[in-house]
């Protein structure tokens, strides 16, 4: 697992995006300097109970997050963060998890 | 029949924004001559394929339209359950020798996406005689493992957290769309229970027992706020409609014209909220090419994967007077006031994936139109929305459609 989570920045107008664009959606500039960002607030929270297809789920909490930078997405809960809470994000292969910042 | 709306855009005596003359229709070589669906089941018989279901559904759609198959010289197909097949090779197995073909890949906007276009294939006489098709039969199993690869984002971003595909997604968005109009979730289960009553006059629903409020806020929680009855239920089956000129329609029968129709995909790049679709982007211009108003509309079809999304499509339509979903949940539905997802819907019809799935909206606005919907016929029924919506990209879906069908004398 690595620290913070892989943002692509767009290198005309700056712009932080996530997942990876190929052109910018605000300028399309085709240029993206890769960066990591390591905080979020968490927005909203639901918890996985049961998954299609499967018999012996346990349940699992993601959540919409904010970063600082404004960038928005969906991690993995490692704990019982709630809305409001600011969390630490880390990365496994490339999902973006996070945890209450310590 | 919306009496307590007003505020819909008033068509009737705008001018296009494109120029075109509006308040008449955007086709006017071209409608729809007939429907037809295969039986929808929750288990499939071993062997029975996805294939068999759609080829069940052009036999009925084609007998609905009373035309051959060598009528048929334009098809447009969409199906999770294709591959390694393509459209080509469904026609060939059918026994159809076109002049126009599609494959449509907009998940439950498919159905609307194909209409539009198999409108404006024979609008423009490049085919006679369309026949739309949709239809899967995934199982369960099959369904989980679409959901998780529906694209690269998932595969890479969503699956790996376990976010219980499209179920986990709209859960958040109607965890926002709660806080933002300040909902409650029996909101949601008012169009769950209407939608039941509906189905129970629909011979070709799966699920068709009268749900109480009761029932529906004791249900499990699937991925919080949702639980099971917010959550469409994957079924097989398939799904067709014919389009081709009107005077083509059966002898006596009322075929069904498109006054308006539009699209909208990747409105916002998935950097908005989620709670406004693409639809809000042409809402506008198609009641105005259409020259009619919300409140004009007898019966409505919205596309139901998650009565969210209902609610934010109905919306961006301007069905929904003054942004108040809470009211349009408790009173327009709960007290029957408009006619939304006669058929059942597909929280309570099933869903054969969404491209069978917005097919049959578009099938039951049809149905409705030329008075032919048994049981539960909206009296006098003379216009209907149709919506499409799909393709849960990341956050949210990503294409929507819609279109606004009158009965033709």
């Amino acid at each position: 697992m690595n620290a913070g989570v892989t943002i692509w920045r767009c290198a005309n107008c700056h712009a932080a995006l996530f997942p990876e664009p190929l052109l910018c959606p605000h300028c399309h500039g085709a240029a993206f300097e890769s960066d990591r960002v390591h905080e979020a607030v968490v927005e909203e929270v639901s918890v996985i109970r049961h998954m299609i297809g499967q018999d012996n789920w346990q349940p699992r909490r993601i959540a919409n997050v904010r970063t600082i930078g404004g960038t928005l997405m969906t991690v993995g809960l490692r704990d019982e963060s709630g809305p409001g809470s600011t969390i630490e994000l880390s990365e496994e292969g490339t999902a973006p998890f996070g945890r209450a910042k310590r | 029949m919306i009496p307590e709306n007003k505020q819909g855009v008033d068509a009737r005596h705008e001018a296009g924004h494109d120029g075109r003359e509006v308040g008449n229709r955007m086709f006017n070589n071209a409608a729809i001559i007939g429907v037809g669906q295969s039986a929808y089941t929750r288990r499939p018989e071993p062997g029975q394929t996805a294939l068999h279901f759609m080829r069940d559904a052009v036999v009925a759609a084609l007998k609905d339209a009373n035309l051959n198959a060598d009528a048929i010289d334009g098809m447009a197909v969409a199906s999770f359950s294709l591959a390694p097949d393509a459209a080509v090779d469904l026609a060939w197995k059918l026994g159809l020798s076109l002049r126009w073909l599609a494959q449509d890949t907009n998940g439950g906007s498919s159905g609307m996406t194909m209409l539009g276009n198999a409108l404006r294939t024979v609008e423009i006489g490049t085919a006679d005689a369309v026949l739309i098709l949709g239809g899967d039969a995934t199982g369960l199993a099959g369904y989980a493992k679409v959901a998780a690869n529906y694209n690269t984002a998932t595969q890479k971003h969503l699956s790996p957290l376990g976010h219980g595909g499209p179920n986990g997604v709209y859960a958040l968005v109607a965890s926002r769309q709660i806080k933002k109009y300040g909902l409650e979730k029996s909101d949601y289960g008012h169009i769950a229970i209407a939608q039941r009553e509906w189905a129970a006059k629909n011979p070709n629903a799966v699920y068709r027992t009268p749900l109480t409020m009761d029932e529906y806020l004791a249900a499990p929680l699937v991925a919080d706020p949702l639980s099971r009855y917010d959550c469409v239920p994957v079924v097989a089956g398939a799904q067709a409609i014919v389009v081709a000129r009107p005077d083509r329609a059966p002898k006596g029968r009322p075929s069904v014209r498109v006054r308006a129709h539009r699209g909208s995909y990747n409105s916002d790049n998935q950097l908005g909220d989620g709670l406004q679709t693409g639809i809000s982007t042409f809402a506008k211009d198609l009641w105005r090419e259409a020259g009619v108003r919300p409140d004009d509309i007898d019966v409505a079809s919205i596309y139901d994967d998650y009565p969210t999304m209902v609610l934010a499509q109905a919306n961006d339509l301007g069905l929904i007077s003054g942004n108040d979903l809470a009211r349009f949940c408790r009173v327009t539905i709960g007290e029957q006031r408009f006619p939304v997802n006669t058929w059942g819907g597909m929280l309570s019809a099933g869903q054969p994936g969404g491209h069978a799935g917005g097919l049959n909206g578009i099938s039951e606005a049809v149905l409705q139109l030329q008075h032919r919907a048994g049981e539960r016929q909206v009296k006098n029924a003379r216009l209907a929305v149709a919506t499409g919506y799909g393709m849960t990209m990341y956050r949210y879906g990503g294409t929507a459609a819609a279109a606004i069908l009158e009965r033709a004398e």
